[in-house]
């Protein structure tokens, strides 16, 4: 059975939510943080009342899956599955900033009841109606896999006909000082458009939100494949089970059009994608997406948005190639991405 | 009350709503505001954090909350009484 994504819509640090060529151009930051160029979410959240409830992730996420239920046509889906990794982490701030400073007492109903990390699968339900499956998958860098994997199984089981599912986090300042002291994030100053030549550790960090609709009757990009690989003992693992992986889609790493890699300028992070697109795929173009979104955990549905849109458009943007000369015709797109090292991914996109 | 009225613009985050958009007498609840039973919450909080008020009996809570007005009378006789 194919599975097809037949809508998507992405809110990132780029112009992913407005109308306009593809990425046609990138939006330089400077600094180890990028933020999400917030649209006009009043334009799907028409309630002030709801509106003024709501963090800035739940917002991303429902902007998105907006735009992707409109791109697919639909006003209704028959499940909706959510990838995140932090959840609503502005609002888990907020709540537990105040325990602390109110001494557990005189607490605001509001940011407890916004910080699950359900909160954006269920807001995205109630304001379609939508009473069908919904699940959140909290699984830190295979988040989003996940929610994909469980769309899949659902599609394959026939239990469902088009199913909403997204990946969706939000950095904040909180977060981002914590994670910044784990050594995440770049010490010295650094422009995105220049992460991919950094020769220092760490990255910078992002956020943002990609929903699809995915269902079995025909789209413009097939989703043909997912696996995922947590703690590969060493390299060579990683490349027979990218070489498995293809395998056993009946391909070679010599039939992918265009390899999407999750290179975010921590140098030793990066040594390991060159060193596998130099093993095994010499000859294939090379494109990255974290310089446009930043680096977290869910950060692979953005590169499924970016890789379903080339396929849809045919087009590779000049400023997402990082190697090769992208072929004309771009009817195979393998994404692989790993985060921290420990949680590895492999999205296989093909022209429908 | 123009102080109150900051105050509950800002433990509601009632974004695009200033101070004197507010009505002394406007009804808080249903046509008024608008403000629903997780804000009445909201209220309550308000008002343990910055008078250190707590209401005893929650069946004063629509009269106390009916307006800014009522609510600041409220206030004021809760402060008057001694501790």
């Amino acid at each position: 059975m194919n599975i097809y994504i037949q809508g998507m819509g992405c809110v990132s640090p780029q112009q992913t939510a407005a109308e306009g060529p593809f990425l046609a151009e990138i939006r330089e930051y400077e600094g180890n943080r990028l933020k999400v160029l917030d649209p006009d979410y009043k334009q799907w959240i028409p309630d002030a009342n709801t509106m003024r409830r709501m963090g800035r992730v739940v917002k991303m996420g429902i902007g998105a899956a907006k735009l992707s239920l409109q791109h697919a046509g639909i006003e209704m889906p028959d499940a909706i599955i959510t990838g995140t990794a932090y959840g609503c982490l502005a609002d888990t701030g907020v709540f537990l900033t105040r325990m602390i400073q109110r001494q557990e007492s005189a607490l605001s109903p509001t940011p407890f009841i916004q910080s699950t990390h359900n909160t954006v699968s269920g807001q995205i339900a109630l304001l379609l109606g939508c009473h069908a499956y919904n699940s959140t998958f909290v699984h830190k860098g295979f988040s989003f896999e996940s929610a994909l994997l469980d769309s899949i199984m659902l599609l394959r089981e026939k239990t469902e006909q088009q199913i909403l599912i997204g990946g969706v986090d939000e950095i904040t300042d909180h977060s981002h000082t914590i994670l910044s002291r784990f050594g995440l994030y770049k010490q010295e100053p650094v422009r995105n458009t220049a992460l991919l030549q950094s020769t220092t550790k760490g990255t910078i960090a992002g956020e943002g939100a990609a929903f699809f609709v995915l269902g079995t009757t025909k789209g413009a990009v097939k989703l043909t494949g997912l696996d995922t690989l947590y703690k590969p003992a060493s390299q060579q693992e990683v490349s027979s089970a990218i070489q498995g992986f293809l395998a056993t889609h009946r391909l070679s790493t010599a039939d992918i059009d265009l390899l999407i890699t999750g290179r975010n300028g921590n140098a030793g992070e990066d040594a390991a994608y060159t060193q596998l697109t130099q093993t095994l795929f010499p000859q294939t173009a090379a494109a990255a997406f974290k310089h446009l979104c930043g680096e977290y955990p869910t950060a692979s549905a953005f590169a499924m948005w970016m890789g379903a849109q080339i396929i849809q458009q045919q087009q590779a943007p000049a400023g997402i190639l990082y190697s090769g000369t992208a072929p004309q015709q771009l009817n195979r797109i393998l994404i692989y991405n790993q985060y921290q090292g420990t949680h590895h991914a492999l999205i296989l996109l093909e022209k429908a | 009350m123009a102080d109150l009225k900051a105050q509950i613009i800002e433990q509601l985050n009632l974004q695009e709503v200033k101070p004197e958009d507010i009505g002394n007498d406007q009804p808080l609840f249903k046509e008024g505001l608008g403000l629903d039973s997780i804000d009445a919450l909201e209220l309550i909080v308000l008002l343990q954090q910055h008078y250190g008020i707590r209401i005893a009996n929650p069946e004063q809570g629509p009269e106390i909350f009916q307006s800014v007005r009522t609510m600041a009378t409220y206030i004021t006789a809760q402060q008057k009484q001694p501790g």
